[in-house]
């Protein structure tokens, strides 16, 4: 009897818990469904009226057209330039003598540049990139975006790569195959899980970054959705409707993403120092 | 190159591609990273020593702005302000997300179902998240206050008053980053053999015993790069708070980040801003070597 009740406690605490971790989505996805006038008509956890207006008004009247252009456009380069770079740099780490003293330095730089905090990049990004004229423009945020998410992808990399077993490798070698050869038919189809789950790790990084966008972009010819929803709370008076759409816009693609890597998600949250 | 067609083993010029080939994939990576790390922070650091006006270079300043920062009232205040959001959100997510792992590494009826509602939340961008929250706080809209209300609490506008506008701040981050603090302790808590706590149960140690005699201490590592990570993060929060309350009212929820934002893009003060930078760049330093003797390095250490 003891054990039952214990139990019943356990699920009542993890549902509170979920209450509270999934309370704030449906509240933000009501809003944006509802019109003004409910909005302020008192608390109504369904919309009586379900519309569709504020999410036409973000396209009509706020700019979300370019901002989710500029968007797609950015995380696109910037995680195919940086998987580019990335890769080949984290095939080599895992080559190289394991605990040498190049490796480990690597990898300590590579971290580091991964914790900086982005406000203490910002002014100097600002500062370089009004030096070359790149301010406000979507190929200054792809060459920024690009170099910070090399060192993710180097590290999430090598922690993947390191797994493939080295003898099926040196296998292939002693076969006959060229190490480039061996790579593209050995190593990158056992890498391609890790591969895919370290580009989408890469799209939610650049897709949720707010902070490098809002300082290197003034207008919406370079404006990311980010900074897109942000420019909505500037306004005196808030339009709530379309301020919630804009959060749902802003999330929406990237849970459906995240949902497919969780399995990684501590190993990309943590660097690879936690599986 | 030496490719696959490759009819006769040629072994020298193999063995060459073998030493040159790893070290040469790492040269356009670290040119990348160079250029988005030591570069600009180098500029950075040089742009501290300057006086900048306008977004005008108006000349070298020497140690000018750190001097200036040192003293500015409002600077310590938002350090104060800082140290004071990373300590207490930190240790809330962490016993949070170290009860909720205790909690869920159990057989349950859905486990996986439970594990996707807890951490949704930090899945979504920081902007969205202030957003959702700003929604929750509105003093028209919201139902934060109604809720209060409910609760006995009264007149309150969370967003509306000093310390209430900075414990609703840290509920938002405890809410987006508990689920962080959650996900890696079950996942150091299922690296825990069962066998010694099933053998401490069976010579009659209390659940609280077997807690704090086993699994704690082999718990510790992943506790600590856990708290490390988080910590570094926390030292440099800006968007939610950005959204949420932009550091008001007052200044009772300005960060350091708020505030070198403000100094560098609102006053156009560079210099000064890069001053500050550079005092939390030391900071985080020492932070990042603690973290980095902590994470386990490289393949084939794990």
């Amino acid at each position: 009897m003891k054990r039952r009740s214990r139990r019943a406690l356990i699920y009542l605490a993890l549902v509170a818990a979920q209450v509270f971790a999934l309370f704030p989505f449906w509240w933000m996805i009501t809003t944006s469904l509802k019109h003004q006038v409910e909005i302020f008509g008192g608390l109504e956890f369904l919309p009586q009226a379900p519309t569709l207006d504020n999410f036409a008004a973000l396209f009509d009247r706020y700019n979300f057209g370019p901002f989710l252009a500029n968007s797609l456009l950015v995380v696109a380069f910037s995680v195919a330039g940086s998987l580019l770079l990335g890769t080949p740099a984290a095939y080599a780490l895992t080559k190289l003598p394991t605990e040498s003293w190049l490796q480990r330095q690597a990898l300590i730089v590579v971290l580091l540049v991964r914790m900086l905090p982005a406000i203490l990049l910002v002014i100097p990004f600002y500062l370089v990139l009004a030096n070359y004229g790149l301010l406000n423009t979507r190929l200054g945020l792809i060459l920024v975006y690009t170099g910070l998410n090399t060192g993710f992808v180097i590290w999430l990399m090598q922690s993947f790569l390191a797994e493939i077993p080295r003898d099926i490798e040196e296998a292939a070698l002693v076969d006959g195959d060229s190490r480039l050869s061996a790579l593209r038919r050995i190593v990158l189809p056992l890498a391609a899980p890790g591969l895919a789950a370290t580009a989408i790790f890469s799209v939610i990084n650049i897709y949720n970054d707010f902070l490098i966008a809002l300082t290197m972009t003034s207008t919406p010819d370079a404006q990311t959705i980010p900074v897109g929803v942000s420019t909505l709370i500037g306004k005196i008076q808030i339009q709530w409707g379309p301020m919630a759409a804009a959060g749902v816009v802003g999330a929406l693609p990237i849970i459906v993403f995240a949902l497919i890597v969780q399995r990684h998600f501590v190993r990309g949250l943590t660097l690879g120092a936690v599986k | 190159m030496v490719t696959a067609g490759a009819a006769r083993p040629r072994p020298r010029r193999r063995r060459a591609a073998f030493i040159a080939g790893p070290h040469v994939l790492l040269v356009p990576a670290a040119i990348a990273l160079a250029a988005v790390s030591v570069y600009p922070l180098a500029y950075g650091i040089v742009a501290s020593l300057r006086q900048y006006r306008y977004g005008l270079d108006m000349g070298f300043a020497g140690a000018d702005n750190y001097l200036n920062v040192l003293q500015d009232a409002t600077f310590l205040t938002a350090l104060g302000t800082t140290a004071k959001y990373v300590v207490l959100c930190v240790l809330i997510e962490t016993l949070l997300g170290l009860g909720l792992a205790l909690l869920v590494n159990r057989q349950l009826v859905g486990t996986g179902l439970w594990r996707i509602g807890i951490i949704l939340p930090m899945t979504v961008a920081p902007v969205v998240v202030g957003v959702m929250w700003r929604l929750i706080y509105a003093s028209d809209i919201g139902i934060a206050d109604p809720v209060l209300g409910l609760l006995g609490v009264h007149g309150v506008h969370v967003l509306g008053g000093e310390s209430s506008a900075f414990l609703g701040v840290v509920l938002l981050d405890v809410w987006e980053w508990t689920p962080l603090m959650f996900l890696i302790l079950l996942a150091g808590l299922q690296t825990i053999p069962q066998e010694p706590l099933e053998a401490a149960v069976m010579d009659g140690a209390s659940a609280l015993r077997v807690f704090f005699d086993h699994v704690l201490p082999m718990l510790r590592p992943v506790l600590f790069v856990a708290i490390v990570l988080r910590t570094i993060d926390a030292l440099g929060t800006f968007d939610q708070v950005y959204v949420l309350t932009r550091g008001g009212p007052g200044v009772s929820t300005q960060l350091f980040s708020i505030y070198a934002y403000n100094t560098a893009f609102l006053f156009t003060q560079e210099g000064r801003a890069m001053a500050m930078v550079v005092l939390l760049l030391a900071a985080v330093l020492v932070l990042a070597g603690i973290a980095i003797r902590l994470v386990r390095l490289g393949p084939g250490t794990r």
